[in-house]
């Protein structure tokens, strides 16, 4: 057993029947505004042909990273991975809701509350963990789907269902400067699930998730013109501050002479 | 107008000791003020940044400082009100002064001529070594670098007091605004400490213009200072101080003229 608590999400996938019953309990206790949901159920659609046919429900939320591309972006670091617990949090009264961490989630996990200006997203429900409960959809999910525990504990519920998964598959995004290494794991999937990506139909509404982390042109114009630009007009500036005042060390200074 | 290096000892000696008026009180108060308010406000602002992906500031400066201040939201909040503090403050002044001090200052002082773009043409080569014995043209009471220090610190000022509250006030503004304003807030502030690298060198430490920094505190340079580093503005306070003396030498005639009939009319009383 490690030291740290690493929270994280079991998601049983058979077990899950879309009843939504998940996102009501997540938007009474968080507050959610009626049009933003902090937690999704992604049906898959029916799959197969006659008389074969299948259908399945990916219900998800924050993936709470391991390596978050949100964090990457937050200019006032009001996102943050808890270093207790390992859950991403945002501190509301920190955030000034630009939004350069919702362009960068690859997993659309979080939206803009117009109404505060600022980011919200799924919090663990960490204000009922603490106090030892469980997060309010795991505690009403009625099929067992949802589990929540230390995924560091070995007799978490979460390490035991994960434990005894006929399958486990992540939505792991890998490429070149990332790796999200996700803490919610799908246990359970049918074999025909391996993304949420290979489903045409949800890509037709446009929110395939995962996706590539999108920077916005504020943030990528800052990072690649603007510093660049200024760090070489900072420099430029030193340097003829520095040689000048080399200068005046090595020659010192006449009295009479202004 | 002849170069100051030919002026005689005599004249030098009599130079030195004059002294003219080139900052008033306001503005020398103005001045510090705003010093006083970037040395709090810069170091905050700097810590704020915590983006890994720009790394613009050091995690140990993050850390000291949300520290400090008992997190990061407290943090903000201190750049916030000191940041209202500074621009309320400074649009106050140039309000109030609007009429006696900004107006004349952006006709009189801020506008660059002729000599101002020839001193451009020839300043930075002699910085780099060369054309050292090419006379510089007279300049104003501000020379052309800081003519153009001046438009860098007025527009990157505009540009922190515009971008700031839009941050500041997140519930009055879309996202998309406050994604622009960060990095027009940032290109800000650092475009104005490239310059004030320069800025403070040369008013604090630079051998030749020391009478310069102690000018901002008690306001007078000497005759000597704005004859060798200002001509024109020397030339324009000597007209000035002659125009002077030509007003106040009227004056006392007149006012002897029209005592004369009095003390005729007194021994008829």
């Amino acid at each position: 057993m490690a030291d740290k608590k690493r929270y994280g999400f079991v998601i049983d996938i058979s077990r899950c029947i879309d009843c939504r019953a998940c996102q009501v309990a997540c938007s009474v206790e968080n507050s959610v505004p009626l049009n933003h949901t902090r937690i999704w159920i992604h049906d898959q659609g029916v799959q197969g042909t006659f008389p074969e046919l299948s259908r399945t429900f990916v219900p998800y939320n924050c993936m709470h990273c391991e390596h978050p591309p949100c964090i990457e972006v937050c200019v006032s670091g009001a996102t943050y991975k808890d270093p207790n617990n390992g859950l991403v949090l945002v501190d509301q009264e920190a955030c000034i809701g630009c939004g350069f961490c919702v362009e960068a989630c690859p997993y659309e996990a979080r939206y803009l509350d117009e109404k505060r200006g600022v980011v919200d997203k799924c919090n663990g429900c960490i204000q009922r963990v603490e106090i030892g409960q469980k997060p309010a959809c795991v505690a009403t999910c009625l099929g067992g789907s949802r589990l929540f525990g230390d995924l560091n504990d070995p007799g978490s519920d979460a390490s035991i269902a994960l434990k005894n998964a006929r399958s486990v598959f992540r939505l792991d995004v890998e490429g070149k400067n990332i790796d999200t290494d996700p803490n919610i794991y799908f246990v359970n999937a049918p074999k025909s699930l391996t993304s949420l990506v290979t489903s045409d139909a949800f890509k037709q509404q446009g929110k395939a998730v995962p996706r590539a982390p999108e920077y916005t042109i504020s943030e990528e114009g800052w990072k690649k013109v603007l510093v660049p630009a200024i760090a070489a007009g900072i420099g430029a500036s030193f340097l003829v501050q520095a040689t000048y005042f080399t200068k005046q060390l090595i020659e010192g200074e006449k009295e009479f002479d202004e | 107008m002849s170069s100051h290096k030919n002026i005689s000892i005599v004249e030098r000696r009599r130079l030195r000791e004059k002294k003219y008026k080139k900052h008033n009180l306001a503005n020398i108060l103005t001045h510090w003020f705003n010093v006083a308010m970037w040395a709090l406000l810069l170091p905050t602002g700097i810590a704020i940044i915590s983006s890994p992906r720009l790394g613009l500031s050091p995690l140990w400066m993050q850390e000291l400082f949300r520290n400090m201040f008992g997190g990061a939201a407290n943090l903000i909040k201190f750049h916030y009100t000191l940041g209202f503090i500074w621009g309320f403050v400074l649009i106050f002044n140039i309000l109030v002064g609007f009429r006696k001090y900004f107006v004349p200052f952006a006709v009189k002082r801020m506008l660059l001529d002729k000599d101002d773009i020839q001193w451009l043409m020839i300043k930075p080569i002699q910085m780099l070594g060369f054309m050292k014995d090419k006379e510089l043209p007279p300049q104003d009471a501000y020379n052309a670098g800081q003519k153009l220090y001046m438009y860098v610190v007025i527009l990157g000022t505009l540009g922190i007091m515009v971008s700031g509250p839009v941050m500041a006030l997140k519930t009055l503004f879309p996202p998309i605004l406050k994604q622009i304003a960060q990095p027009l807030h940032w290109l800000s502030v650092f475009a104005i400490v490239a310059g004030v690298i320069i800025h403070v060198y040369m008013g604090a430490i630079f051998p030749e213009e020391k009478e310069a920094f102690f000018s901002m505190f008690g306001g007078n340079v000497s005759a000597w200072y704005a004859r060798a580093h200002h001509e024109k503005w020397y030339w324009e306070k000597v007209q000035e101080e002659m125009d002077w003396e030509e007003e106040v030498g009227r004056q006392i005639q007149e006012s002897s003229e029209s005592k004369k009939p009095s003390t005729h009319s007194q021994p008829s009383l």
